[in-house]
């Protein structure tokens, strides 16, 4: 048992140091490279120079909006694993994204956001996700069991549903609204609010210290539903509050960042690879392994053929990607 | 200590069990046997909370299961189930997940306390050696061992097992129900199993509780439910029962139907059989 | 059963209200966002362009030497290749445009609007020019430029002589017959110019019909050309895709178009990103297709 523990904290301080590297890094390189020495001096004396705003104002939200998005879709990728007991799962699955991508698309073609401000444009997405989340679950109760395989089906279709819609909706609209709902499709950690950036990052660390105290439970689920209810979880409890809280974690995430794919499927194996299935260890260092990839990702995404800058979505599917195959044949990936 | 009463169960719009009404005192080793799709299982399944019963209760130590707390109830029962999961996981990993409902709210470690029970658990079972391999490589038998483990580190006082001995060799079968037997004499733990090999039931257990189409049939000692007019009329098999010579408990033999029409065609009543006289 | 519902239920009242709680929060603040691009300074000598119309309207201003920087998109004039890039129309690097320390920044509609409300946060005057509708509106978004760099004067004199120049074609195509035009924008979905886009401009002051006016945002079926059967095609995509759909075009022998030989491809360069004066470089293409009588 000691031996774990030396073992989780040490995989977590690397994380963390990792994490911590991964955005000295992000702050560092730019079109304007600053050595660390020279962000320090920053730091210490210029407040109204042009380096403090690169540091503060562009770069900086930046990072913190991936660590805050990176982690809660990587969350709710192991969460929505863990529960369905299905690799193939991730947060875009249930049609959450689809949701908030229609809701996203209504805003822009209905010009909402021209009345209500840009910052409208989150809240539609947000809204659009509740209510996918909310068809989803009330197709999938039934007699007052959610039943898993259903919500999983019912999800995938409300997505195929949600695509179409999208795509009628684009059909019809303006060309410079369609490029509005391409750039949010494309997903982008730019956002020019604090305040969102704020409640992105208050959800997500909410819902990791929620989603600890239901670690033992993704622990027992592991063995299948009925035999978690034999070790004494009240899996009818304990599916609903989880389902609902990783919805609430994509929705949030998607509504701030648009689609950010790849990173729910990828990181949640790639890391179980490496700390194994236990989630006491794997909710945390999925958390943070997540956020250090998307903000490296994000980096890459804005520097790798700079002045133009890749939609991040790009980055996090071809490295996650192939990083995941090298790995894959490396060693064996334990499922489930 | 287990009071089922008029017990009416089943999964959606159909009633599968009717009308159970069964007593199981501490210490008994019972064993639930029964044709395929007879309720063996949903019973099982609606003693350990799976179910919800349509009508009747279930009382365990004279308390309603369905006002008992969740992990109240996984500290007095333990299940061994049919299917297996948990892949990934290493046999020690696995076998302690079976302390959950001993743990305090905001417990996320293992104490001593649990480690020693889970090592204990194992050395009981004689699973010590797997400790550190992934339970997908283990073979059936040792996997069987290793979720008996699991449900022995529960600490319960009930265990519940769901053919415990199916795909395995004798040697596996006869281990696992000795395994039983003892966890049942020098423990006191009492024991519920559902089995479909008969002899194996005939042989292990104190009592056989008999289900057809969802109702209890027979209740009573192997002597007294393995008789063939019982099995014939249940199972609609021919049958030849015979009295172990070692242990003098009962032995169910069949017949194929080649050998019963040679039977026939001799003349010779060698069995004395309601079916065979039908026929 | 009732009790089961009311976490769902109540979680979705809760972020209800904090989604209604938070918009108007936003709702309350926003006559300040608007009231802060009011005020300019007289005459900003730092400008980024971040659309190829711009930057063709700053060259012809003459205020080059103060255009810092623009998109990899402007390569007309070909000098403005010349200039420090900061990304593409749609997708810009904030922290470079920072960087260069612009007083005003000229976005277009096709600009993501969140790195412009960025850019507005960090202190930097960002003026954005719609897709202008028809050729008025072009006159008026080069004045408004004008106006705005500080040559009011100059983009009067521009914009007289474009209007005098697109009134007599105007003119002198009136009287003529006016042969039905199609001017295709885009290939799979078929995608044409409509009432609604400036486009429709060149082929009514060319004397011409647009059988798309009504057709709301462009999207066109091909079944609806041969009904309406123009005399006239013309193709703007580039290179080989706009030679391929002039074989396919080629196809429906019915089309008066087909008939007569009339399918034209003209570069997309020269119709969009459109300045005053380059609309009247382009109508004057349109008359050559639609009435090549006038000289």
């Amino acid at each position: 048992m000691r031996r774990k523990i030396i073992h989780w904290t040490i995989c977590t301080l690397v994380l963390f140091c990792l994490l911590l590297g991964v955005t000295v890094f992000s702050l560092c390189v730019g079109s304007v490279d600053m050595s660390l020495e020279k962000i320090l001096r920053v730091i210490l004396e210029g407040k109204d120079t042009t380096e403090h705003s690169i540091l503060f104002d562009i770069r900086l939200p930046r990072i913190i909006l991936g660590f805050a998005v990176g982690g809660a879709l990587s969350l709710a990728g192991v969460i929505l694993q863990g529960m369905f007991r299905n690799p193939l799962v991730e947060p875009y699955t249930l049609g959450i994204s689809g949701g908030a991508a229609l809701g996203v698309c209504l805003n822009i073609v209905l010009g909402l956001n021209l009345v209500l401000g840009v910052f409208s444009i989150p809240f539609s997405g947000f809204l659009g996700a509740i209510l996918v989340i909310l068809v989803v679950y009330s197709l999938s109760m039934k007699r007052g069991i959610l039943r898993i395989q259903g919500l999983l089906l019912t999800g995938v279709m409300i997505s195929f549903i949600a695509s179409s819609l999208i795509m009628l909706v684009m059909a019809i609209s303006r060309v410079e609204d369609l490029h509005g709902i391409i750039f949010w499709i494309m997903g982008s950690l730019e956002e020019p609010n604090w305040f969102l950036i704020r409640v992105a990052v208050l959800v997500s660390i909410l819902g990791l210290i929620i989603s600890y105290l239901f670690c033992l439970s993704l622990n027992a689920f592991s063995l299948g539903e009925e035999q978690a209810l034999h070790l004494g979880i009240n899996i009818e409890g304990t599916k609903r509050l989880l389902f609902i809280l990783a919805s609430l974690l994509t929705g949030c995430s998607v509504s701030v960042a648009g689609i950010i794919g790849f990173i729910g499927l990828v990181v949640p194996h790639f890391v179980r690879m490496f700390v194994g299935g236990d989630h006491r260890i794997l909710l945390i260092s999925s958390f943070i392994c997540g956020a250090t990839f998307l903000i490296f990702c994000d980096t890459l995404a804005r520097t790798i053929i700079s002045p133009l800058e890749l939609p991040v979505g790009v980055i996090t599917g071809i490295l996650g990607g192939s990083l995941f195959v090298y790995a894959l044949s490396k060693k064996q990936v334990v499922l489930g | 200590m287990l009071e089922i009463k008029d017990l009416i169960c089943g999964y959606d719009s159909k009633f599968f069990l009717k009308d159970i009404n069964l007593r199981i005192e501490a210490g008994e080793l019972v064993g639930i046997i029964g044709p395929n799709g007879s309720g063996k299982t949903t019973l099982l399944r609606a003693i350990t909370r799976v179910l919800k019963p349509k009508k009747g209760t279930i009382l365990f130590e004279k308390k309603d299961i369905w006002q008992m707390g969740y992990k109240e109830l996984a500290k007095r029962i333990a299940v061994v189930p049919q299917d297996f999961a948990g892949v990934g996981m290493s046999v020690e990993e696995f076998v302690l997940l079976g302390r959950i409902p001993h743990f305090e709210r905001y417990q996320f470690l293992e104490t001593k306390k649990d480690l020693e029970i889970a090592k204990r658990c194992m050395a009981l079972t004689d699973t010590t050696k797997f400790k550190n391999q992934l339970i997908q490589e283990l073979s059936g038998g040792e996997r069987q061992l290793v979720v008996i483990a699991r449900a022995l580190t529960q600490e319960p006082m009930l265990l519940l097992l769901d053919e415990p001995t199916s795909h395995l060799d004798i040697t596996h079968q006869v281990g696992i129900l000795d395994l039983i037997k003892r966890l049942n004499k020098e423990f006191g733990l009492t024991v519920i199993m559902v089995l479909h090999e008969l002899n194996l039931a005939s042989e292990y257990c104190q009592r056989l509780v008999l289900i057809n189409e969802g109702r209890i049939h027979k209740i009573g000692q192997p002597q007294e439910v393995l008789e063939y007019r019982i099995i014939e009329e249940v199972y609609k098999t021919l049958v030849v029962v015979e009295k172990n010579p070692i242990s003098s408990k009962p032995y169910i033999l069949i017949v194929p139907e080649e050998e019963r029409q040679k039977e026939r065609k001799n003349g010779t009543k060698r069995i004395d059989s309601n079916l065979y006289r039908r026929w | 059963m009732r009790r089961k519902i009311v976490l769902p239920v109540s979680l979705t009242i809760a972020s209800l209200l904090g989604i209604c709680a938070i918009a108007f929060y936003f709702l309350l603040k926003l006559p300040n966002n608007s009231a802060r691009k009011v005020e300019l300074s007289p005459c900003p000598q730092r400008i980024i362009s971040l659309g190829p119309s711009i930057t063709k309207g700053l060259y012809l201003l003459g205020v080059e030497d103060k255009l810092i920087a623009n998109t990899i998109y402007c390569i007309e004039p070909p000098e403005a290749k010349k200039k420090e890039k900061i990304g593409t129309v749609i997708k810009i690097n904030i922290e470079k445009i920072f960087n260069l320390k612009p007083d005003i920044v000229f976005a277009t509609s096709l600009t993501d609007p969140k790195a412009k409300e960025k850019l507005k946060n960090l202190g930097i005057k960002v003026i954005t020019f719609s897709t202008p509708r028809d050729f008025s509106s072009i006159c008026e978004q080069f004045l408004e430029l004008g106006k705005l760099v500080g040559k009011e004067k100059e983009a009067r004199k521009i914009v007289k002589s474009a209007e005098n120049k697109a009134t007599s074609i105007k003119k002198k195509t009136e009287n003529l017959n006016k042969p039905k035009v199609l001017v295709q924008v885009g290939a799979k979905p078929l995608f044409v110019a409509t009432g609604r886009y400036f486009v429709n401009d060149y082929i009514e002051f060319a004397g011409g019909v647009n059988i798309a006016k009504e057709a709301g945002e462009g999207i066109y079926s091909r079944e609806q050309v041969l009904k309406a059967n123009p005399d006239i095609i013309i193709i703007t995509t580039m290179g080989i895709v706009g030679e391929d759909e002039k074989r396919t075009w080629k196809k429906y022998k019915t089309l008066e178009a087909v008939k007569n030989g009339q399918i034209y491809i003209i570069d997309t360069d020269k119709i969009t990103s459109p300045t005053p004066q380059s609309f009247v470089n382009t109508l004057e293409e349109f008359i050559h297709i639609l009435h090549p009588e006038i000289k």
